[in-house]
């Protein structure tokens, strides 16, 4: 079960990093930061997934999306 | 240049990896013996000396409240630093803009077009609804996560950031006029300095009774009402600052 979960991270931290649309990106890490709060809990931390889920899931990735919201939508290159 | 910027990455990479080999090689090099006794005493006297159930929360603020002091104050300076930003930048965030009309004057056609985003569209009925509805009830979570931190899972950190999120979604759902009550900008500027201001007074405490900077007043007696306290102004303090900071990126701080 945790080698799974390492798995998914790992794939998603990859495709966050290789996504084009930043907001594709910004959702794959929010989908990080639940895989690890459910990986915390599994390792008896329930602590620390309390706030990997509020930071990591909810607050972080509002901060993201209202920062990718306010620039252009647009590839400059 | 152009092949500078190429190597940039590879660099970068090297660097990367050699500053984590630097880091972790004292982990793998050396296999002394893990220092272990700390970690005993507290799993077995931990709980009993500090009345908590919770030994997280018996730790983080009855053995070493000093720590969470440094984490508080990590955390003041993060969000100060981005409120600066933002309020140097000059403009708030989430404004309708629309883009100077020079469409085809630089390198020509339609693909330069700017794509039109109009912020105020973001504020769908459905997200209006649900998250004004769902805020009181995250709040009340973040609440009790921050007041039960000594019994159950959660303490000071884990409910303000749940009570931030409560925070969020009040702005979110608070129809047509935004900024009032909990999510004002200006509430949760001082809700978030008064909370600090408590966290070292009750850090001082210690030092008026004798027992130490940040160590529980009332020698003797159980720390448990201490680890109470401590959760609750710093929960305060890290839901305050972090909504602090969301609202402000909203785009409805009047930043004074």
């Amino acid at each position: 079960m945790i080698e799974v979960l390492l798995i998914c991270i790992l794939a998603l931290c990859l495709y966050t990093v290789e996504s084009k649309d930043l907001l594709f990106g910004t959702i794959a890490l929010s989908a990080i930061s639940l895989l690890s709060a459910l990986l915390f809990y599994l390792l008896k931390a329930p602590d620390v997934a309390i706030t990997e889920a509020a930071v990591g899931a909810g607050v972080s990735t509002v901060v993201y999306v209202w920062a990718i919201k306010a620039t252009e939508r647009k590839d400059i290159s | 240049m152009n092949a500078q910027a190429k190597r940039a990455p590879v660099a970068a990479a090297v660097l990367s990896i050699l500053v984590a080999a630097a880091i972790l090689w004292p982990l793998v090099a050396f296999d002394g013996p893990w220092p272990r006794e700390l970690g005993a005493y507290l799993e077995s006297r931990g709980l009993e000396e500090s009345g908590a159930r919770n030994l997280v929360s018996a730790i983080y603020l009855g053995y070493r409240a000093y720590d969470t002091l440094g984490e508080t104050i990590v955390l003041l300076v993060a969000v100060s630093g981005a409120i600066g930003m933002i309020a140097a930048a000059g403009t708030t965030l989430a404004i309708d803009y629309s883009y100077p009309a020079k469409d085809g004057a630089v390198d020509g056609g339609e693909a330069e077009k700017p794509i039109r985003r109009k912020a105020k569209k973001n504020r769908t009925d459905l997200i209006e609804v649900v998250t004004g509805k769902l805020g009181p009830v995250v709040l009340l979570f973040g609440f009790y996560v921050m007041l039960f931190g000594h019994v159950s899972p959660g303490g000071g950190f884990q409910g303000g950031v749940v009570v931030a999120s409560g925070i969020v979604f009040l702005a979110l759902g608070s129809k047509g006029k935004p900024g009032g009550g909990l999510s004002s900008a200006s509430t949760l500027a001082k809700l978030e300095a008064a909370g600090f201001a408590a966290l070292i007074a009750g850090g001082f405490l210690g030092l008026a009774s004798g027992t130490g900077f940040f160590a529980p007043p009332l020698a003797g007696t159980s720390p448990l009402g201490f680890i109470i306290a401590l959760n609750t102004v710093i929960g305060l303090k890290v839901g305050a600052g972090i909504g602090f900071l969301c609202v402000a990126m909203l785009g409805e701080a009047d930043y004074d």
